[in-house]
């Protein structure tokens, strides 16, 4: 072991001396032309794409006085937090990114921007649905950076292996997980992920569920309605029938399942072809997407895990500089064809979605050229909640809580949506919003 | 008592002026923070005007942060939680660190060099690294240590897995407290129980370990006070599991709420609550412990 | 200098008590099967992490747990976590350094500083200023992190290198150990000595003070250093800026990507081998110093 492994780690205690020097100098390089060219904006971006920075040096290039400095300093449901504390301090940066969930929370601790008045032309390039995410009360709080429609991944080879078929309606998808139990009792149809709710308010969304609405400045929240409990029923079935795991999803165990075929399909977003090369990189071309399972065959309806805004906070002292890079990052199609090819993102922009970039099929799906044909046939029939709640936050907890506890205490899940409409209606009541 | 005359003769501007460095730094970064953290578990948030409620504000709170506290039931699981943890790993953490460091100091044991190091080595693992690895090892999936038969994350033991990597942490660090506490004894006190014909293991028990008491209760005051603040073990085996919520022990409340769903003052009200518990449990015990070690150095 | 090797002194082989020990006589059978299973505990987590880091990432997850992979894996994964994000792995190793370094050597100056004088001065306020610093134990850091956070930015030094190293500097463990070890190692008859030749106080702290400390000094530099090595909470709350992370906060920040890039296991788990042996080499390096009992000071 002694000998291969010194000469790498000599190497790499000087490159990171060599990395700290230069680092240090580059530091010191920035303020001085900012200072000597006077004019020149400096904007920090907190971002957890991982080639972000490939993007934004176009940007820079093209615009050498407004300098956008990328920084990542925590993933999606962290940065919020970061966010809120940040602006506490007086101290966040000019633009950061926010999944769309997070957005009205963070408008509500008046840590984002209204940014309606440097946006005039920017949003003409979306529909109308994908800005009801960013808009609130006629105000833009963030222009639109990718959408994802949920939809059904399957393995092709473990479908083939055991003559299963695509599901189209759920009942359909509920058998097929039946076959494959009793066929093969070491495979399971999928997993029933307790850790991140987004998959789940996905398919309460498709199954009709609002969990808030909002009238005037009243809101109503229904968790617990009748298509949400439909939906854990359902779940709560297959879970108690053994054709479904119990264990969350993103962690070593389900990487080990999703790569040795112990799992058949994942409920994800559009945005699964880029996970799963580093999830499951040795199942690269036997994954396919199909629309999500229906309730009533030829319902095209589905529901929307994930996607992101990116905005401007109110700490920003250059809010149109700020808003003018927004604008471009998502609504230019050289930006947004960018992103497609390093984030793979699937564009929130009307353009964008026409892009030739969509010609061709992700990396990791060599085997289905039509992946963005299909995804294209089933976003805009993708429906959000109509608002998502000024403190979701306080609702994924509970999900987590109360559907890590259903799972590992054999409780109902109805029930565990019953804690979660609680807890959230208690907090929004404890901050003063009027709840109906 | 170790005071001579002659000291109180000389006054000198000294003493004040080295602890002046460290005081100055613990009213900054201890007592300063603590005061701020009373005075934000005294307000909360109170949105107003329009729909998301933009115009929101921080309000006077009185004690109401306090009553919720206090009437969190799931507080108290977490209180006993943690309790329940530590009635495991301090115990164990020290009883193994003793027997580790007598091990040590066994005249013809072998491979004591390797092993001391190998021992110590937990002790520079961070405690999030740490719990990631164990993370591996008890998940089903990937673990080389029977996790497809033993559930290691079932309703009890979960709380066997996260004692498991707080003693792994913790062991190497006390062993060498002990350690070197048995190193410090003088040689020839032994001689004569040789020459009495006791053996090892009874040299062991009646000479060194009443000897190196006074290490033995500095450790399992560190391990205590260490347990009261469980929060990396639990807090990174989350994701991994269904077993673990996020209020799981008190400090995962503390964190949950001030991390994730930013309600600092929440989190600043069960800050206070539990360091007034803590420091009063520690007050009585840490008496106790001075008035050993102090015994000891006369 | 060596003590633990010149410890077990010469007068062993003396005619003394034979009847215990005729068979076992070179190696104490039991003591040290504990202590190889002891080792092999505390072990088995760490030759996991060096198993793990040979393996590619599709390797990782399906290849047989204690099987290492000889197709150079580990090589690949050193010079893919050096290629990440343009080398910013080895920014935050030297990082860690920064702050472990300059954090450690600095408090434990003002531990010694503050130790020395509670041990070896009377004055007002003593017994109070020790028992308060000692309450400091109690406080976690969960607690302080937010507060010290929103504090710091009044004088803007939020994300930088002094924002993660000043709340570090206040140790209540480095201080009641120096304490005990200068009330130990110091002998107040050299200081009167000192003094009667006519030395000034700050003097004998410098000359006679600190020098008889040193060896207890390298002791609490090492925990310090240990105990910034391994922070999470305060660099993660202080820092936004990816640049300035430490190992810990850089790492956990490749396990919790977003949903645009899939956790980064196997580098994770490369880095996570390489940070430890920097601390390995250090404790390595200052073991012949540990050889002080940290609870009387006494030293051998």
């Amino acid at each position: 072991m002694n000998i291969p492994f010194r000469t790498p780690l000599l190497a790499g205690v000087l490159a990171a001396a060599l990395a700290l020097s230069a680092g240090c100098s580059g530091d010191k390089d920035t303020p001085g032309p900012s200072g000597s060219a006077g004019g020149k904006v400096e904007l920090t971006f907190w971002d957890w794409d991982p080639n972000m920075d490939k993007i934004v040096a176009l940007w820079n290039n093209a615009h050498p006085d407004i300098h956008v400095t990328v920084s990542n300093p925590a993933g999606g449901d962290q940065l919020v937090a970061k966010m809120i504390t940040a602006h506490q301090a007086k101290n966040g940066p000019d633009i950061a990114k926010v999944e769309y969930q997070s957005l009205p929370a963070l408008v509500s601790n008046g840590v984002v921007r209204d940014i309606t008045e440097y946006t005039k032309q920017a949003v003409t390039n979306f529909d109308a649905a994908t800005l009801s995410a960013t808009t609130f009360e006629g105000k833009v709080y963030g222009i639109p950076q990718d959408v994802a429609p949920l939809m059904l991944f399957y393995r092709t080879d473990i479908f083939q292996q055991y003559g299963l078929a695509v599901p189209a309606t759920w009942e359909q998808y509920a058998q097929e997980a039946a076959t494959l139990h009793q066929k093969a009792p070491n495979v399971s149809m999928t997993n029933f992920d307790a850790a991140d709710p987004g998959w789940f308010t996905g398919l309460v969304q498709q199954a009709g569920a609002d969990w808030w609405t909002a009238s005037g400045t009243t809101w109503k929240v229904d968790i617990n309605g009748q298509a949400s409990k439909k939906v854990a029923g359902y779940w709560e079935g297959l879970v108690k029938n053994g054709t479904v795991l119990k264990n969350p999803s993103f962690s070593p165990q389900w990487n080990k399942q999703m790569n040795d075929g112990s799992i058949a399909t994942w409920i994800s977003g559009a945005w699964a072809p880029a996970q799963l090369g580093g999830i499951a990189p040795e199942t690269k071309g036997k994954w396919a997407a199909a629309p999500l399972p229906a309730w009533t065959a030829g319902d095209k309806t589905t529901g929307i895990w994930g996607g992101s805004a990116v905005t401007v906070t109110a700490d920003s002292a250059h809010p149109a500089q700020a808003a003018q890079f927004v604008s471009w990052l998502n609504a230019d199609d050289t930006a947004v064809a960018a992103q497609v090819e390093n984030i793979n993102v699937y564009p929130a922009s009307t353009s964008g979605r026409s892009l030739p970039i969509l010609q061709k099929p992700p990396a990791f799906l060599p085997n289905q050229p039509d992946f963005y044909t299909v995804v294209k046939s089933v976003a805009p029939s993708a429906r959000s909640f109509s608002i998502w709640g000024p403190n979701v936050t306080v609702t994924f907890r509970g999900y987590t809580d109360a559907f890590g506890a259903a799972l590992q205490n054999g409780g109902s899940f109805g029930a565990a949506l019953d804690t979660i409409q609680e807890s959230t209606t208690a907090d929004m009541k404890k901050l003063g919003f009027k709840v109906g | 008592m170790r005071t001579p005359p002659t000291r109180r003769r000389r006054r000198s501007a000294l003493p004040y002026f080295l602890v002046l460095p460290a005081t100055l730094l613990f009213a900054l970064f201890i007592v300063a923070p603590g005061a701020y953290a009373v005075l934000l578990s005294l307000q909360r948030r109170k949105v107003s005007g329009g729909l998301l409620g933009a115009g929101s504000e921080v309000v006077w709170a009185g004690l109401d942060n306090y009553r919720q506290v206090l009437a969190d039931r799931e507080l108290l699981s977490s209180v006993l939680r943690m309790l329940a943890v530590g009635a495991v790993t301090i115990p164990v953490t020290i009883g193994l660190a003793l027997l580790f460091a007598l091990l040590l100091d066994t005249a013809r044991a072998r491979f004591t060099r390797a092993a001391r190091l190998l021992i110590f080595l937990p002790y520079a693992v961070p405690g999030v690294i740490a719990s990631l690895l164990w993370g591996f090892m008890y998940l089903p999936a990937t673990s080389p240590i029977g996790g497809d038969h033993v559930d290691y994350f079932g309703p009890t033991g979960v709380y066997g897995s996260v004692a498991n990597i707080v003693v792994w942490g913790a062991v190497g660090f006390n062993t060498v407290v002990i350690y070197t506490a048995l190193r410090a004894l003088p040689p020839e006190i032994y001689e004569a129980a040789r020459l009495d014909g006791s053996s090892e293991l009874q040299i062991a028990l009646r000479i060194k370990v009443p000897l190196v008491l006074p290490a033995i209760t500095m450790c399992t005051l560190f391990t205590v006070l260490a347990s009261a603040q469980l929060f990396n073990e639990p807090n990174t085996l989350k994701p991994l599991s269904n077993a673990i919520s996020s209020t799981w022990v008190p400090l995962m409340k503390v964190y949950t709420d001030a991390f994730v769903t930013s309600d600092i003052y929440s989190a600043a009200a069960t800050s206070v609550v539990l360091a007034v518990v803590a420091l009063l449990v520690s007050f009585a015990a840490a008496r106790v412990v001075q008035a050993r070690i102090a015994g000891d150095e006369r | 200098m060596s003590a633990a090797t010149v410890a077990p002194a010469p007068p062993r082989t003396r005619p003394g008590p034979a009847p215990q020990r005729p068979g076992r006589r070179g190696v104490a059978l039991l003591p040290t099967a504990a202590l190889v299973l002891g080792a092999v505990y505390c072990i088995v987590p760490t030759l996991w992490i060096l198993i793990a880091a040979t393996k590619s990432p599709a390797h990782l997850f399906s290849t047989a747990t204690y099987l290492p992979s000889l197709d150079d894996g580990l090589v690949r994964n050193i010079r893919e976590l050096s290629a990440y994000h343009g080398g910013i792995f080895w920014r935050w190793m030297a990082n860690s350094f920064l702050y472990a370094c300059v954090g450690g050597v600095l408090a434990s100056a003002i531990s010694a500083a503050a130790g020395y004088a509670l041990a070896k001065y009377e004055f007002a306020g003593r017994k109070a200023l020790f028992n308060v610093i000692l309450a400091g134990v109690l406080l976690p850091q969960i607690v302080l992190a937010i507060p010290q956070y929103l504090l710091l930015s009044h004088v803007g030094l939020t994300d930088s290198y002094a924002g993660v190293i000043l709340p570090q500097l206040f140790n209540p463990y480095g201080i009641y150990l120096c304490r005990i070890y200068a009330a130990a190692a110091v002998d107040d008859s050299l200081l009167e000595a000192g003094r009667i030749d006519g030395a000034g106080e700050l003097r004998l702290f410098r000359s006679v003070g600190l020098r008889l400390m040193v060896p207890g000094l390298i002791t609490v530099f090492l925990l310090q250093f240990i105990v910034i090595w391994n922070n999470f909470l305060l660099p993660f709350v202080m820092i936004a800026d990816d640049s300035k992370f430490p190992l810990t906060v850089g790492l956990y920040s490749l396990l919790r990507h977003g949903a645009a890039e899939a956790s980064l296991y196997s580098l994770v788990i490369t880095g996570t081998l390489l940070s430890v042996l920097p601390v390995i080499a250090l404790f390595l390096s200052l073991q012949r110093y540990w050889n002080i009992d940290l609870v009387t000071g006494a030293v051998r």
